[in-house]
């Protein structure tokens, strides 16, 4: 089954890709989801087989220039073959759809409250839809397939940099309609080759040390590292990997990628990609080294402490839809990253079951993330590609005119905003009960201290995960629409609408059942030599078990008593409200006839408490312009208040690093002086220091 | 590397009786001295007669090393590199030098006796670095090997601190001199095939040098490389 899968995804990728070129213009969106979703499929069946317990190794020598090509799966590799395939078969057959003629999808974005709408851009071809880009996602999704089926350090790297490449391509797909788009690419561009020449300066200084590039022989000498070349790996692989989940303060790419790239392939990148960083450090961290110190699972807690917290928080005042989700993928990388540090903890402490739950957190609640942050991205593409819009504060009122799309964004959000009977709900709790059940007597100081603030800064998050769902869902989609916009909005084609059904339908399926989850991850958790033979996940029918310590939960059952009390109080009303008389009335008009989309919240206003008490974090522009009356200065004609809230992490670290870099290539510039003369002495002095160096050391 | 050495080590027969090594030696150092009396000579003429000898030294050390090896093949590419660097190459020089008018090098970056230490350095540097090659498999043409390396050596300083175009075409024939000499002492022997294509490439780049130093005579009236000075971003 995984040899059948891996074959679909690489000749998938390669055939249907070719088949997307030569494929005639107005069949071409059908053909690329359809080789997309198809790819997807390879992945789905490859992942199923390695979480199934069956392990796969090919070896072709001579495929890459330096080494061979090695591609091994485990149960490990085979969870995030399964996440990624379904994923990828969700944004296919959405794709399909998205990228059909029509739609406002492809045109400027119009400023928040010009409701001008140009009626020949809504006819344009999507640059979505073009020959290239279309071409790429196939190759996009079989490359991150394959990532995790790489076992040796050049399969790794090469498939690593391809995934970025062709990633590059897509995030730069509208790139002649926004400069936006050209500057999130640059940024995206410099961040992950930052991110690859650390890990790849990681993967050389272990494969040399223990004389062996294949995991194996990693795996096999690992032990006899020196701690020395054990510590800078480790820092190397954080940052490296780190840099591609999202990880705060290297996240500065996710909120101008995300938004910028076409709607699925933002799904693709913030629901599987990311995932891929988290992989890599489970692979390396855990799987090939062995186990990580504690200082490492302190490190990594206290970042993913910093992840999840900024992201949530920057999530919560977000106005832009696709921004906000994007600061969202930085949050629930961050609880991933809390439970792969605590994991390294306990581990290290010798609490091997503690350890085991946690880890088992952290994976569920990437499935848990990958399901809805595809149903939410997707659907952020829907009214994107309906409305012409992502700002929050321009939308409104669209259960009335795309009532699926909304009913599947609300199964999503439900599941991001952590709420049972959310899919999301599960993977936090189980991560909550790790992380509490370590308090207690007989622990180390540092734990004692650390672990309770990781509880709060979970449980915070979680909260204003809430806030932050609840003003995307409600003043996105409910209510009155606040432009014109969002008036004339259409439900999207029926792909579209299977693609988020597809997602919604895994989301719902996670949230209910968890249970289905324990024994594929017991088997993942397998593969991890720290946590090997713990199973904390055990289940039984509809109720989720840890073992080792004592907390089970039933969302199934938590699910039909909320439906019960729901269905009782409406009964209850009912029933007391019988015999009186009736009457039918705008709600929420508090008296008033006439009902105005300026009287409602907007995204800006329900964020503003938010935005108040955590002013000295998030430091907000506010800007207020008065215009004063022609006649009189007392009497007003307009006010106008805009704020935004722009990364202060970012504008903190950021611009030191971009002025030393630039003064460095300044000063290398000197060195390109125009003389051939001193061209050639650069290569003449270069070679006669390396030849004494030889003749001095040889 | 690994490869070239395996390959050294398996072939390194070459010239054994005692009056070709010292024919061998006596080629070797008629190479080195005709690569350092470049150096020394400043009268483009000169140079380009001095390149000539050095061809015949090449050509005759192909012809030693053919001879120990056996097989006709062997003395076509000694006839082959006689031609080439003796007479062809010598020729089209001073076709250029005869359109240029430019009959000394002027003022090079480094004067005379600068350049004559330079290349004792050099050399003795190339001896160093040549050690490990030279322990790999010791016989004379191996022992010899040293003197290939330093020419290209003595090429690339050329290359780096003369002035006129026709002097960097000069630097570039000793670096492939030098190349060749390295060749034929550790590999006992180019194939025919082998020396035909790098032979071609070497007339190819003279050629179009030629042209290069035509063009720059008729656009800036010299040949002085360090006017080109706008090659930069």
């Amino acid at each position: 089954m995984i040899q059948t899968g891996l074959w679909l995804v690489a000749l998938g990728a390669l055939v249907g890709a070719a088949a997307v070129v030569v494929a005639p213009e107005r069949r071409r969106h059908v053909v690329a989801g359809s080789v997309t979703a198809l790819v997807g499929v390879g992945g789905v069946l490859a992942g199923l087989g390695g979480l199934g317990g069956s392990t796969w190794t090919a070896v072709a020598p001579g495929l890459l220039p330096l080494g061979e090509a090695r591609l091994a799966v485990d149960a490990l590799s085979g969870a995030f073959l399964l996440l990624i395939g379904a994923v990828a078969v969700a944004a296919g057959v959405y794709g399909i759809g998205y990228t059909a003629p029509g739609g406002r999808h492809a045109q400027d974005l119009p400023a928040a409250h010009d409701q001008h709408l140009p009626d020949a851009a809504a006819h344009h071809a999507s640059p979505a839809a073009s020959r290239t880009a279309q071409a790429t996602v196939p190759l996009f999704v079989a490359a991150m397939l394959l990532v995790p089926a790489a076992a040796s350090v050049t399969t790794f790297l090469v498939l690593w940099e391809l995934m970025a490449l062709t990633s590059l391509l897509l995030v730069l797909t509208e790139h002649r309609l926004r400069a936006s788009v050209r500057e999130a690419g640059l940024w995206y561009a410099g961040m992950t080759h930052a991110g690859l020449v650390a890990i790849m300066t990681a993967f050389a200084l272990v494969a040399a040390n223990v004389g062996g590039e294949s995991f194996d022989a990693i795996r096999a000498g690992a032990a006899d590292l020196s701690p020395t070349v054990r510590t800078v790996a480790l820092v190397l692989v954080l940052l490296g990997f780190g840099s591609k989940a999202g990880m705060v303060p290297l996240h500065v790419w996710l909120p101008r990628a995300h938004p910028e790239a076409p709607s699925h392939v933002s799904a693709l990148m913030s629901a599987a990609m990311v995932k891929l960083g988290v992989y890599g450090l489970i692979r390396v961290a855990f799987d090939l080294l062995g186990g990580a110190p504690r200082w490492w699972g302190l490190l990594v807690l206290a970042l993913g402490c910093l992840s999840a917290l900024y992201g949530v928080l920057q999530a919560s005042v977000a106005v832009d839809l696709k921004r906000l989700l994007a600061y969202s993928t930085s949050e629930n990388v961050g609880l991933m990253l809390i439970g792969l540090g605590a994991a390294a903890v306990f581990a290290a402490d010798g609490n091997r079951v503690l350890a085991g739950v946690v880890m088992a957190a952290a994976v569920l609640h990437a499935f848990n993330h990958a399901a809805f942050k595809t149903v939410l991205f997707l659907g952020a593409g829907s009214v994107l590609r309906s409305t012409g819009l992502r700002d929050l504060d321009a939308l409104g009122g669209l259960v009335r005119r795309m009532p699926v799309t909304t009913a599947l964004v609300a199964v999503g959000t439900l599941g991001a905003a952590a709420l049972p009977p959310g899919n999301g709900f599960v993977s936090e709790w189980v991560l909550l009960q790790g992380l509490i059940h370590s308090v207690g007597p007989g622990g180390s100081p540092v734990v004692a201290v650390s672990i309770p603030v990781a509880v709060g800064v979970v449980a915070l998050t979680a909260g204003l995960g809430v806030a932050t769902f609840v003003k995307a869902f409600g003043v996105g989609f409910l209510a009155l629409p606040r432009s014109t916009a969002a008036a004339e909005a259409t439900e999207s084609p029926l792909p579209m609408r299977v693609g988020m059904g597809l997602a919604a339908g895994v989301c719902l399926a996670l949230g209910l059942l968890p249970a289905v989850a324990a024994r594929p991850l017991d088997r993942v958790l397998g593969v991890l030599p720290e946590v090997r033979s713990i199973d904390p996940l055990a289940d039984s029918a509809v109720t989720l078990r840890l073992n080792g310590i004592a907390g089970s939960m039933s969302p199934l059952v938590i699910a039909v008593g909320l439906v019960l009390a729901g269905t009782a109080v409406v009964a209850l009303v009912r029933r007391l409200s019988r015999g009186v008389p009736r009457r039918v009335a705008p709600a929420w008009g508090c008296g008033a006839i006439e009902r105005d989309p300026r009287q409602e919240y907007t995204a800006t206003s329900f964020a503003e408490p938010l935005t108040r008490v955590f002013d000295d974090v998030l430091r907000p522009e506010q800007d207020v312009d008065v215009t004063p009356l022609a006649e009189s200065r007392y009497l007003i004609e307009s006010v106008t208040f805009r704020q935004r809230v722009p990364d202060r992490l970012e504008a903190r670290i950021y611009p030191p690093l971009l002025a030393a870099a630039t003064a460095w290539g300044r000063w290398s510039r000197r060195l390109a002086r125009g003389s051939v003369h001193t061209y050639l002495a650069y290569g003449f002095v270069g070679l006669l220091a390396a030849l004494l160096l030889a003749g001095v050391t040889g | 590397m690994s490869a070239a050495m395996t390959t050294i080590a398996a072939t390194a027969a070459g010239p054994t009786g005692v009056a070709s090594v010292q024919l061998l030696d006596l080629l070797c150092g008629g190479v080195l001295l005709t690569a350092v009396l470049i150096l020394w000579r400043r009268e483009l003429a000169a140079i380009v007669r001095l390149l000539a000898l050095q061809g015949v030294f090449i050509a005759g050390l192909a012809a030693l090393v053919a001879g120990a090896e056996g097989g006709v093949a062997g003395y076509l590419v000694a006839l082959g590199v006689l031609a080439l660097k003796t007479f062809v190459i010598p020729a089209v020089l001073r076709r250029v030098l005869a359109d240029s008018g430019e009959a000394r090098e002027t003022e090079p970056l480094v004067n005379v006796a600068a350049s004559l230490l330079a290349a004792a350095l050099l050399t003795l540097l190339a001896y160093v670095v040549s050690q490990p090659l030279v322990a790999l498999a010791p016989s004379a043409a191996t022992r010899a090997l040293p003197v290939g390396v330093a020419v290209v050596l003595l090429g690339f300083f050329v290359l780096v601190t003369r002035r006129r175009a026709l002097s960097q075409v000069v630097g570039f024939l000793l670096l492939d001199n030098g190349i060749t000499t390295t060749a034929f002492l550790a590999a006992s022997g180019v194939p025919l095939v082998v020396e035909l294509g790098v032979s071609l490439d070497v007339l190819l780049v003279v050629l179009v040098l030629q042209i290069l130093a035509a063009r720059m005579r008729t656009t800036f009236g010299g040949t002085d490389l360090d006017e080109l000075n706008e090659l930069r971003d």
